[in-house]
């Protein structure tokens, strides 16, 4: 116990807010003093976080986009190089590649690359699954799922000060502030 | 709770008409917490009597499903009631009958998402579920309709030792795409957007085997709001993908008939018809199974009166729709001096299936007139009942189309009157037993109300500050002491 | 709601002499168009005849986007949607003017009989499919059809506007009520009539052919053009200072938004219906495309899929357009300048196979009627206020913001 008290690396430091409010106004204050390698959590999407807290607009969409487009390009070029290419056949009088009676299938080509990227792109970007993580040692940390809010300030930071983030959170948060460990 | 209020109704009743109220999405003294504890317990807490009672009637049909499934791929389509010129029959009427009501689910998470609809939040994973399971049932049967089931593959596009390929100008194959890609589709938007509260199932597990299910399938999720930016985008984005998909894959469906030549098939309206048809029998399935539910595990508070009242009134527009069509499809019958199209219609509608025909029409437009009223829309029974009735009326309409222009062919020496063979009427109640049994293995193990999302629009969630009216993000800049103001 | 609301009393809600220009604007408009068609018609051949045809076409388009207006408020009503209650006293005239489009019909009906086939008594005699149908399609009743549309169409926009108009005195939370409860079986008419009246003004131009999906596909014309046009006109009274605020960027970016579901919407009807007919290819419905995919038509048909369709789904698609007020009115323009070749694609072929003469009469009849038409919808508009002053949903739609 003791031989690992003395390996473990301190995470960070995290604080908890029972109030929408408290907690919004909590991260805009961490934003202002100019952290970056930091985080608040909740849990429910809240409206205004992500001025709060200064998230950029994420890349997604354009992910989505291409995703589409080359579902599309795909869906067209299955459907020529089949039927009208490799195994031509005439069917109803239709010509051997008529885009109208193409398009069905490329649309749901479309959707089906787009979407599959849209999921697995968020994961990627958040870097998902994680399926450990120092936070998850904290048994508070639990609520976080339910009803209540969290901000952490990982030591990595360039501005993490033991004692000057310590105040900072405790300031904001006017709770004690507990401190998470990395067990190597 | 009930100390509060002496009357037990006043409470939960917020279908109030008040223009300058917004209506309350979750009724009584509920706080995040206790949204958590109401919806988890449903996972947690050992299921009720009447589940085991269900559970039990539903998977004995499912066996029936399967051995009516197995004598028919080891005896032959025979075994059906297919005739000719009926070579259509119950197969194609479930097909379209469980596609069609697994349109609901995509609809209510992406089409009401769009259009900022925030009550969808208490039904919407419900309805996902819903659907996927419609949609599984629905996939069986063009399954094993093909006959020779071990050549389904057939309709994939694989490379094979003959160098065939698959015929792309047919929209039976347009509806292979269409119907996996919705398939594919409803289970990512699913599954993506239960992420998060199998976290919280995760975080609330007494077990080692819960703790490791729902910690597995909720990623690692951490809550963090760098994640849940991407994630409402990625929600975002897949709901403006689902919504053209849902149109898309009915209309599909369509297709199957409107391309052809078939009287009362060849018609353009179709589509939309459809689609409109879909969202009907979608909405009237959740009804059906979420008036039960929320009286069973007291999910009353979350799914509230307001939520089935607009239901009614969506079912009600849409059965507008379906009647519409229908009424247009007579004049056009008529005005486009066809004689065969003319024809079909008035066999139709007092020919040998005029009984089905009526049916249908009675049920589908004539039964949700009712909901013109309120009383009938806030009155939790009757709502039911209309609701079982216009899913008798919307199958009984595909069974019309498929049936009675078949029936009725341009060869009148063919003509004949198809009936269902038992086996037909017992795989029919058997994807029922298969709907009802994944239907509550869905409850037991899986989070029904999307928790994250229904606490997101609480009054608690601050919803209603100016600025905070809309769902996305908020485009001003917050300073710390301005929002406590 | 906290007190950061805009207050409305301190914008300016009236069109007190703002709109001056703009109706001199219109009625040199109305004049130049409507003289010049009329002079140009009588000094070439077929000018009259001509000058009928692409009247029909500016008809049906200006019809469109007044039909348009009346599904949007019965919408609004029906949804009890409260981001719109800023601009819904504007759609609320739009929709009223449909009684101006019962007064320009008259010309159509003058022109019954060479605009529409059927009308001529004696091609019946020859014609079984015609005989069968003169029931349905003769002058008198298509007349009496046309005064029912018009009615139904007119008492509804008028009872709307004059109703919320009302509330604006008297603040009676009542009566958006009463709009909300009308507004449902107000609906069902207007899904009969603009479906009827698709089939009669459009659809029967080619007695023959017949299509379901017709009516919806006109509604779609109607909803698309509404929604192009409505930036334009919001950015027009802000810029000569009427609501300044209170109209905000938010609303902007919904109407583009809508502007681009229901584009979509418009290119999924279009494409069901052709994709059907091409598909069975019998001829009595193939010929309608036929028409439309022969000589110049072609082109039409090239220019509609791409410049109606995939352009403005580009433009549309992102938020950098739909965020700002004067590229969306432009967009809204392109848009809805689609919408009447549109139209023009569906009238005009069936006069003039092969040949797409778009000329000078055409821009002059079109001129002649928008002079008209929105010198109407502003003389609407200086009766009253220009936002729904004491509506119940005000406040949410002043704050409202979007995704």
């Amino acid at each position: 116990m003791s031989n690992a008290a003395e390996n473990a690396k301190l995470y960070g430091y995290l604080a908890s807010f029972d109030l929408v409010d408290e907690f919004l106004a909590a991260a805009a204050k961490v934003r202002d003093a100019g952290y970056t390698r930091w985080d608040a959590h909740s849990p429910f999407v809240i409206h205004g976080l992500d001025a709060a807290m200064g998230v950029k607009k994420t890349v997604l969409p354009y992910i989505v986009f291409l995703a589409g487009l080359t579902g599309a390009a795909a869906g067209i070029l299955l459907q020529w190089w089949t039927n009208a290419v490799d195994y031509p056949f005439l069917i109803s009088g239709k010509p051997l590649f008529s885009l109208p009676a193409n398009i069905p299938v490329a649309f749901e080509t479309t959707i089906l690359f787009a979407a599959v990227s849209a999921l697995i792109g968020m994961l990627a970007l958040n870097r998902l699954p994680q399926l450990y993580h120092p936070l998850f040692t904290n048994r508070s940390f639990k609520r976080v799922t339910d009803d209540r809010f969290f901000i952490s300030i990982e030591a990595e930071d360039p501005l993490f000060d033991a004692t000057k983030t310590r105040e900072l959170l405790e300031s904001i948060s006017g709770r004690s502030i507990e401190e998470i460990e990395v067990h190597p | 709770m009930s100390a509060t209020y002496t009357n037990a109704h006043s409470y939960l009743d917020n279908t109030g008409d008040d223009p300058a109220v917004r209506a309350k999405l979750v009724v009584g003294d509920n706080d995040f917490h206790s949204v958590t504890e109401k919806v988890c317990g449903v996972v947690e807490r050992p299921q009720p009597k009447i589940w085991w009672v269900v559970f039990a009637i539903s998977s004995s049909l499912t066996l029936v499903l399967l051995a009516t499934i197995a004598y028919l791929i080891t005896t032959g389509i025979g075994v059906w009631g297919l005739m000719v010129p009926v070579g259509w029959g119950y197969a194609i009427v479930n097909f379209v009958f469980w596609v069609g009501i697994g349109h609901a689910g995509t609809l209510i998470s992406a089409i009401l998402f769009l259009l900022r609809q925030r009550w969808r939040t208490s039904i919407n994973r419900f309805a996902e579920g819903m659907t996927i399971i419609a949609v599984v049932c629905a996939g069986i049967f063009p399954g094993i309709h093909v006959g020779r089931v071990w050549v389904a593959y057939w309709m994939a596009p694989i490379p094979n030792q003959m160098s065939m390929w698959p015929n792309f100008r047919s929209p039976l194959l347009w509806d292979v795409f269409a119907v996996g890609t919705y398939a594919t589709v409803s289970l990512l938007f699913w599954y993506m957007g239960m992420i998060p509260d199998l976290a919280t199932l995760r975080d609330r597990a007494k077990t080692k085997i819960r703790f490791y299910a729902y910690g597995i399938l909720s990623l690692g999720w951490r809550s963090s709001n760098r994640h849940w930016h991407r994630f409402e985008f990625a929600y975002l984005l897949l709901a403006a993908l689902a919504t053209p998909l849902v149109l898309s894959v009915h209309s599909v469906v369509s297709f199957d008939f409107a391309v052809s030549i078939m009287p009362g098939w060849h018609t353009t309206i179709f589509p939309p018809y459809f689609v409109a048809g879909a969202i009907f029998s979608g909405f009237a399935m959740v009804v059906t199974l979420v008036i039960p539910v929320r009286k069973i595990y007291g999910l009353e508070e979350i799914i509230t009166a307001r939520h089935l009242e607009n239901m009614a009134k969506i079912m009600l527009a849409t059965s507008m729709m379906v009647g519409f069509a229908y009424s247009t499809e007579f004049f056009v019958a008529w005005y486009s001096g066809n004689t065969y199209e003319a024809f079909t219609f008035m066999n139709r509608a007092f020919g040998p299936y005029a009984w089905a025909y009526w049916t249908m029409v009675t049920c589908n437009v004539l039964v949700p007139q009712f909901f013109w009223f309120k009383r009938f829309r806030t009155k939790t029974v009757l709502l039911w009942i209309a609701s079982v009735l216009i899913n008798v009326g919307m199958w009984f309409e595909r069974f019309v189309i498929v049936v009675s222009s078949l029936s009725r062919d341009y060869l009148p020496t063919s003509w004949g009157y198809y009936r269902p063979s038992i086996i037909d009427i017992l795989t029919f109640l058997g994807s029922f037993g298969l709907f009802f049994t994944l239907f509550l293995l869905f409850i037991r193990f899986l989070p029904i109300v999307g928790m994250a999302e229904v606490k997101g629009v609480m009054p608690q969630a601050h919803l209603d500050r100016p600025g905070h009216r809309g769902h996305g993000d908020y485009h001003g800049d917050i300073g710390g002491a301005e929002v406590l103001s | 709601m906290q007190g950061n609301v805009l207050d409305i009393t301190t914008e300016n809600r009236h069109l007190n002499g703002v709109m001056r220009p703009a109706l001199i604007i219109c009625a040199v408009m109305a004049v130049i168009g409507f003289g010049g068609a009329l002079f140009l018609a009588n000094t070439t051949e077929h000018g009259i005849e001509y000058l009928l045809e692409t009247y029909l076409v500016s008809f049906a388009f200006f019809l469109a986007i007044s039909l348009g207006g009346l599904f949007f408020v019965l919408l609004q009503h029906c949804t009890r949607a409260g981001w719109s209650v800023v601009v819904r006293r504007v759609a609320e005239a739009v929709a009223a003017n449909v009684w101006v489009m019962a007064a320009l019909a008259v010309p159509v009906v003058y022109g019954i009989h060479h605009l529409y086939h059927w009308a001529d008594a004696g091609a019946a005699a020859h014609d079984p499919l015609l005989a069968a149908k003169a029931g349905f399609l003769n002058p008198s009743f298509f007349i009496i059809r046309l005064v029912i549309y018009f009615l139904v169409w007119g008492v509804m926009a008028s009872f709307l506007l004059r109703t919320s108009v009302a509330q604006d005195a008297s603040g009676d939370p009542k009566l958006t009520l009463r709009m909300e409860r009308l507004s449902a079986p107000g609906m069902i008419l207007f899904a009969l009539t603009i479906n009827f009246a698709a089939f009669d003004i459009l659809m029967s131009l080619d007695p023959h052919w017949f299509s379901t999906i017709f009516g919806v596909y006109y509604f779609s014309v109607s909803i698309v053009a509404f929604l192009a046009v409505m930036p334009k006109i919001l950015y027009a009274l802000q810029m000569r200072g009427v609501l300044p605020n209170a109209i905000t960027v938010e609303h902007y970016h919904d109407f583009g938004k809508l502007l681009f579901g229901f584009n979509v919407f418009w290119a999924y009807i279009a494409f069901s219906q052709y994709m059907l007919i091409w598909y069975a290819n019998i001829p009595e419905e193939t010929e309608w495309f036929l028409k439309r995919q022969t000589g110049e038509w072609a082109t039409v048909s090239l220019i509609l899929i791409f410049g109606h369709f995939v352009l403005p789904f580009l433009l549309l698609v992102s938020r950098v357009i739909k965020r700002r007020p004067l590229l969306l009115a432009i967009t809204g323009g392109y848009v809805a300048a689609m919408c009447w070749v549109d139209v023009y694609w569906l009238v005009i072929p069936e006069f003039s196979p092969g040949v797409a003469r778009f000329g000078l009469l055409d821009v002059l009849c079109f001129l002649g009627m928008n002079g008209v038409f929105s010198a109407a919808l502003v003389l609407r508009m200086r009766r009253h206020s220009v936002i729904a002053e004491k509506d119940p949903r005000l406040e949410e739609s002043l704050a409202f913001e979007n995704a």
